[in-house]
């Protein structure tokens, strides 16, 4: 039997716009949303709001992340053992460290009272937890549980135990997202720990980090740290980047290139600290390099 | 019987559904080769109810998608009305497949909505090469038969009275 049920009211010839009229509409709709949202600010606060309200979406996508973390944190008595262990051992390196690192600072601030600088070696540094949800495999980006209302904001620096990891672009209430120095879009500017050679290094994928346009007589070898630099104002000064593994040098061209793999671990930790950085906390602006990307107003962190 | 409000209801929790699994994280190497549940689900949706439009829905879910991934705002959304409108269109032609026939009859609307993908990443300058980008077509191709018969075997009780 071929009936439709009672509550088909579709009507024989439908009235208002047509399918292939309203799909059209909506195209156009999304086009120009694609055009103006590459092209400019204007929906940031869109942005935000949608993205307070799909808050309880992302809090049950990572529900699953949480149980297996939880179920990986069952551990057996001998790997927890086995980990105290080693983890002592590096404290007991680290403490050796610090002790060396407690003189160095105060000499490194008396020397830089003498010079009259403002710098200082300590950040103001905040803990964030990468939230786990997936991002678009082909964009490095992470999320973060801290947002606006713990006076995130925009180009921020986000680092973790060994280096540079990126700094955000997105800030919501209470989540941000951030760009990771390995994306195509990023660029950083760097120092040369050795020679204190500055330039700029660009996210390069799956390579690491790129950095074009060296002179060809450059004073850079494979090996070399790279730290940050405080050029442009957005990053803290001396946190490590990465280590350069290969010098292209290209034939017929004046400049060089250097691919250098990051020093963070971008794939594996849980954690990444948020840090306020000297012309934000001093200022109270990010400046002029920060472009057009004015940040929230200054709340103290 | 199934009332329109059910119907809704069914939809609604669906797609939100599909929203989920598309952010739950996975392994890398999974990652790359997920199926693309919301325009499965919305396909589903287009082809098997006509009670219901589902353009809307889809532009909605699609903005959804691009605040939760960071593409420019526009991006899937573009993609999801163009695969409903596809299918719907189609329906015709579409119901009166066996299963694996219409399986096959869809890749290319997977196909054309991983190019729409592709192309607006292109257009905007994201970085945009990759041929693993073509993985979820063939997951989501497998998992249409399957999406499709629970779906079916889901809503089959209430309209058997």
């Amino acid at each position: 039997m071929n009936t439709l049920p009672e509550s088909y009211r579709r009507p024989l010839f439908p009235r208002g716009p047509g399918l292939g009229l309203r799909t059209a509409l909506l195209a156009l709709i999304s086009l120009a949303l694609i055009f103006n949202d590459t092209r400019g600010d204007s929906l940031r606060n869109v942005r935000s709001t949608l993205s307070f309200m799909l808050t309880p979406l992302v809090w049950m996508a990572s529900l699953p992340g949480h149980v297996l973390s939880a179920a990986e944190n069952l551990d057996t008595r001998e790997t927890l053992e086995r980990e105290n262990r080693e983890l002592r051992q590096k404290q007991l390196l680290l403490e050796t460290r610090l002790q060396k690192m407690n003189a160095l600072e105060a000499e490194n601030r008396r020397i830089r009272e003498l010079l009259a600088s403002a710098e200082r070696i300590e950040d103001e540094v905040l803990i964030a937890e990468i939230v786990a949800i997936s991002q678009d495999p082909y964009r490095s980006q992470i999320t973060l549980n801290k947002g606006t209302r713990d006076a995130v904001y925009r180009g921020q620096a986000v680092v973790d135990a060994s280096g540079v990891l990126g700094q955000i672009v997105d800030t919501g209430h209470q989540r941000s997202r951030a760009l990771l120095i390995t994306d195509p879009n990023h660029g950083i500017p760097v120092e040369v720990n050795r020679t204190g050679m500055q330039t700029i290094a660009i996210g390069a994928g799956e390579l690491g980090l790129r950095l074009p346009f060296l002179p060809s007589n450059a004073d850079i070898q494979v090996g070399d740290l790279l730290v940050s630099s405080a050029l442009g104002g957005r990053f803290p000064a001396g946190y490590p980047v990465g280590t350069v593994y290969e010098l292209k040098h290209l034939a017929g061209e004046h400049f060089m290139e250097a691919y250098a793999s990051p020093a963070a671990r971008l794939n594996q930790g849980r954690q990444a600290l948020l840090v306020w950085s000297e012309s934000y906390l001093v200022g109270g602006d990010v400046d002029g390099a920060a472009d057009d990307e004015a940040a929230t107003p200054p709340s103290a962190p | 019987m199934t009332s329109t409000r059910n119907l809704l209801l069914g939809f609604t929790a669906s797609l939100l559904l599909a929203i989920v699994f598309q952010l739950v994280r996975l392994p890398d190497i999974l990652a790359a080769a997920r199926p693309l549940w919301v325009p499965l689900v919305l396909a589903y949706w287009a082809l098997r109810e006509s009670r219901i439009s589902t353009l809307l829905p889809a532009f909605v879910a699609g903005i959804a998608l691009d605040v939760l991934f960071g593409s420019p705002l526009g991006q899937h959304a573009l993609g999801l009305v163009i695969v409903v409108y596809i299918v719907e269109r189609l329906r015709g032609i579409f119901i009166l497949f066996p299963l694996w026939q219409a399986t096959f009859a869809l890749i290319p609307a997977w196909a054309l909505y991983s190019f729409l993908m592709f192309w607006v990443d292109g257009a905007t300058r994201h970085q945009a090469d990759a041929w693993l980008r073509w993985l979820p077509v063939l997951s989501t191709t497998l998992f249409w038969p399957l999406l499709f018969s629970v779906m079916e075997a889901l809503r089959q009780p209430p309209e058997d009275e």
